[in-house]
């Protein structure tokens, strides 16, 4: 039996960069794999949603040309070639994952893993003709990941999807119904739309992206019903799913709302079968999440639960973070804990992000804060681009004018995001951001403004009326 | 034009001769009626409400809060907007600088505005506030750009030595600081850095003390509340007061045990028929019957001479929200024992809601303090200074205890009495608290005098 000083079971955006860096840390590592290096988010979820919204977003902004002084005539989607660039860039970002883990002498097991105790795994390999092996680890750590939750009252049809099944299909429908309008919802309703699909959104809560501020949200709502013609059906519920030839009929509420494909998209569970979690003594809690501490420690010693499998918070670039941090504690370094800034970036149209605390929940919490808001439209980068839509909202701790929060809604939200993070997490006040030169002319001036808003003092906004 | 009316620092009692402001509760140009709560002042026996006894307008305030002011003196003035502001006797003006800078005020504005008139500080100034922080520390010699520098750097100057003349703290002395304690490895996130501002903190002190290599906003957090606060008056006094009598009083402490059974019992019987008792209504009437007994226990040393005390001023210790006071029940031994029930419960109350006025809570000749609702079971009381004993009074506990040589459960409850040792002896001390126990298992004794 081999015998590693790390093992790792799953090679996806958690799982591989722990592997690496156990190994730059001079372990013999293992990683596990029962399906493809990457992941959800390299294979089935983030990279191919977004190759698939940019080339959404470039037919937009063709539409639109003649905005802009052009004339393009004939723009004309072919999602099958579509799609077969996203197999082509998921394909080129697998590889990598490969070759760096081949670089840096991380031993790649294709199989599924099971605990036989808390040091040993048994791995399965996926043809049925190889024999199953053994291997021992001083420190395991899990990574296993989530799946896509089905409620029990939606059939079993090819017309209903997950969004992984729903991201195979090299046609678009003419009319699409989304169940559940959390960010991946959106963000696949957004892309649809943008091709000209007709879609619904069901909801049972009150709004969509509950997540976001109320002012926030407004913006995003207003583009997606107004400017992509996608309704929304918030507060009801959605019952009796019924599928004939032409199509799926939803009852939602008193109504019955009726497309071609029904996407289900009311959250992850996580990902935990077969492993054989009670060899080793590790429990799951009752939302099926493996718990974990600060440094992503289970209760049994030597092993470690990242990503969306601990449930801390199910977004890849949190899995990264956490992964180093237990790849770190596992090779004997005491690292500070998991990071406590993780950012949230939405890729509806228009882009939302997020960091730190909302206004709503600084309310909740019963903190005195202060708010600083600018809009694109009073940035001349965003007119020159013709990306006016959205603004940025800063709070701030009115004590002591710690950065405590930023939420962007549009063009580049997503990458703007970063600079507010790194703000946040470095416990600047908004005074300093606002001192902080920012090159003109540039989206990311938008910080700066915000921050001067704060105290009233944008250069660019008329005074505030006392 | 009519003249604004003063309002005065009341006087709450005979001993109090100064007290101060904690809080206004109207400002300048608040209508005010009849009973409306003024401010809040603390002596040193007390916080207190302060009503208006007049309608009208706030037209100035003379002391601010945090400011001592003696007793029977304005601290502001109430009328109808434009009264004259009377011109008051005034304490020579403390600076004479002050009184330079308020005669070069424009002399227009003094003319138009009558209450303008009143800033110039031979017209006020009555109500002369004294430092709340008795001994300010001296003042130390330091040059303005070293005064600067540490204020830039968040340093407290008072551990540098100064090379100047006469120990004068230079900017040269504050660098050297700097780089002895190693000022430059200090690392600290802007925000941990305005929140020390605002609080004052010394950074070399908090990074001492949480050893760590960046201070983040929490580390800065962690240090306000290690902060040193200073004491509310009445704290102080406390502290004062108890440290004093445990210094100076030689502290003598003899204790036993009462059987509380039968007189809870009948207690229990009064109450099913409508008079209800306390427990310490009990207690208190044992200790003044006691006390006829023993003339030594009611009474007072310095050390040289004895006071006895002709009646019994019962003090009844009240613990209240930050803190505890004694309200005193005069004449003790007047009152009948449902006289002592209303007096003890009125008094209690007031003290609760901190109303009781400092007469109330002085002249007393011997204390109780009850614990027995607190679980307790023996404690040592501290004397109050003036009197030569205090009464612990601990839970009554049911408890396995010897009756005609049998083992059976007894309600017991703990006396200790703490005596003042120079003018108690031990054996008067012991005879005292047996004497009080005898009453309260005495049945005959409460039956009688009901």
């Amino acid at each position: 039996m081999e015998k590693f000083d790390v093992a790792v079971i799953g090679a996806g955006p958690g799982g591989y960069p722990a592997a690496i860096r156990c190994a730059q840390l001079g372990k013999k590592v293992a990683i596990v794999e029962r399906e493809f290096l990457g992941g959800t988010c390299l294979n089935v979820g983030c990279i191919p949603t977004k190759t698939l919204i940019a080339s959404a977003e470039l037919y937009q902004a063709i539409s639109n040309a003649s905005e802009m002084g052009l004339k393009v005539q004939g723009v004309e989607a072919d999602y099958a070639a579509v799609t077969a660039r996203k197999e082509q860039v998921v394909g080129q970002l697998t590889g990598g994952v490969r070759q760096l883990l081949k670089a840096n002498k991380v031993t790649v097991l294709s199989g599924a893993a099971a605990f036989i105790d808390r040091k040993t795994l048994a791995i399965t390999a996926n043809d049925e003709a190889s024999e199953k092996i053994h291997i021992q680890a001083d420190k395991v750590i899990i990574a296993t990941g989530s799946t896509s939750a089905m409620p029990g009252f939606i059939p079993k049809d090819e017309r209903i999807v997950d969004s992984r099944a729903f991201l195979d299909m090299t046609e678009l429908p003419t009319s699409l119904t989304v169940l559940g309008g959390g960010y991946i919802g959106c963000e696949l309703a957004c892309m649809a739309a943008s091709f000209g699909v007709k879609v619904t959104i069901v909801e049972l809560l009150d709004d969509v992206l509950l997540l976001l501020d109320k002012d926030i949200r407004a913006a995003v709502k207003k583009h997606m019903t107004e400017k992509l013609g996608i309704e929304l059906m918030t507060g009801e519920a959605m019952s009796e799913v019924a599928v004939n030839d032409k199509g799926v009929a939803a009852k939602v509420g008193e109504s019955t709302v009726e497309s071609d494909i029904l996407l289900v998209s009311v959250g992850r569970r996580p990902v935990t079968d077969g492993l054989e979690l009670n060899n080793a003594g590790i429990e799951v809690n009752e939302n099926g999440f493996i718990g974990v501490d600060d440094r992503n420690c289970t209760k049994v010693a030597g092993i470690y639960a990242i990503g969306d499998v601990n449930g801390i918070m199910m977004l890849a670039h949190a899995a990264t973070s956490q992964g180093i941090c237990a790849a770190d504690d596992a090779c004997g370094l005491r690292p500070d804990g998991n990071e406590s800034i993780i950012p949230g970036v939405i890729f509806t149209s228009p882009e939302v992000a997020l960091a730190g605390i909302t206004e709503a929940e600084a309310k909740e919490k019963g903190l005195d804060v202060t708010t600083g808001k600018y809009y694109f439209r009073g940035l001349g980068k965003a007119l020159a681009s013709g990306e006016i839509e959205g603004f940025v909202k800063l709070i701030t701790d009115s004590e002591t004018d710690q950065l405590l929060g930023a939420q962007v809604v549009g063009p580049h939200a997503t990458d703007l995001i970063s600079e507010a993070v790194l703000a946040i997490r470095s416990e600047l006040t908004a005074e300093e951001l606002g001192q902080t030169i920012h090159a003109h002319p540039t989206f990311a001036e938008i910080w700066m403004e915000a921050a001067h808003a704060v105290h009233g003092k944008s250069i660019h906004l008329p005074p505030r009326r006392r | 034009m009519a003249e604004a009316k003063p309002i005065l620092m009341p006087k709450f009692g005979q001993t109090v001769e100064e007290a101060t402001i904690v809080k206004w509760h109207k400002a300048v140009g608040d209508e005010v009626s009849k009973g409306d709560v003024l401010f809040e002042i603390e002596t040193d026996k007390a916080v207190l409400e302060s009503e208006s006894f007049v309608d009208g307008t706030i037209l100035k305030v003379l002391a601010g809060e945090g400011d001592t002011v003696q007793v029977q003196t304005p601290v502001a003035f109430i009328g109808a907007p434009g009264d004259d502001i009377p011109e008051v006797n005034a304490p020579p003006p403390p600076k004479p600088k002050a009184a330079e800078k308020s005669a070069a005020a424009p002399a227009a504005a003094a003319a138009s505005a009558p209450l303008a008139a009143t800033a110039a500080p031979t017209s006020v100034a009555v109500a002369q506030p004294v430092p709340a922080v008795p001994a300010a520390p001296t003042r130390r010699a330091i040059s303005p750009r070293a005064r600067s520098l540490a204020r830039r750097k968040l340093i407290r100057t008072n551990s540098i030595t100064g090379s100047g003349p006469s120990g004068r703290v230079t900017e040269k002395d504050v660098v050297a600081y700097l780089d002895a304690n190693d000022y430059d490895s200090i690392h600290i996130s802007p925000s941990a850095k305005k929140l020390a501002q605002k609080e004052e903190l010394d950074i070399i002190e908090v990074r001492n003390r949480s050893g760590v290599l960046r201070l983040k906003i929490d580390d800065i957090r962690q240090a306000v509340l290690e902060k040193p606060n200073p004491m509310s008056k009445m704290r102080r006094v406390i502290a004062q007061r108890l440290t004093e009598s445990f210094r100076d009083v030689p502290h003598f402490y003899v204790a036993t045990e009462v059987d509380m059974t039968d007189l809870l019992a009948y207690r229990k019987q009064l109450k099913d028929s409508g008079t209800a008792f306390t427990v310490t209504d009990f207690i208190m009437e044992a200790v003044i019957l006691t006390l006829k007994e023993f003339d030594v226990v009611n009474s007072s040393t310095d050390g040289t001479s004895v006071w006895w005390h002709s009646k019994v001023n019962l003090g009844l210790a009240v613990s209240i929200k930050n803190g505890l006071v004694v309200p005193v029940i005069r004449n003790a031994e007047d009152l009948t024992m449902s006289e002592l029930h209303d007096v003890a419960s009125e008094l209690a109350t007031k003290a609760r809601e901190g109303k009781l006025t400092p007469d109330e809570m002085t002249g007393g000749t011997f204390t109780i303090s009850n614990m027995g609702m607190l679980g307790v079971n023996d404690f040592n009381a501290i004397i109050n200074p003036g009197e030569a004993a205090i009464l612990a009074v601990a839970s009554t506990k049911d408890k396995p205890v010897a009756r005609d040589g049998k083992v059976v459960v007894r309600s017991m409850m703990n006396l200790r009495l703490s005596v003042d040792h120079r003018i108690v002896d031990g054996a008067v001390g012991a005879a005292f608290v047996n004497s009080v126990k005898d009453k309260l298992e005495d049945l005959e004794l409460w039956k009688s005098s009901m």
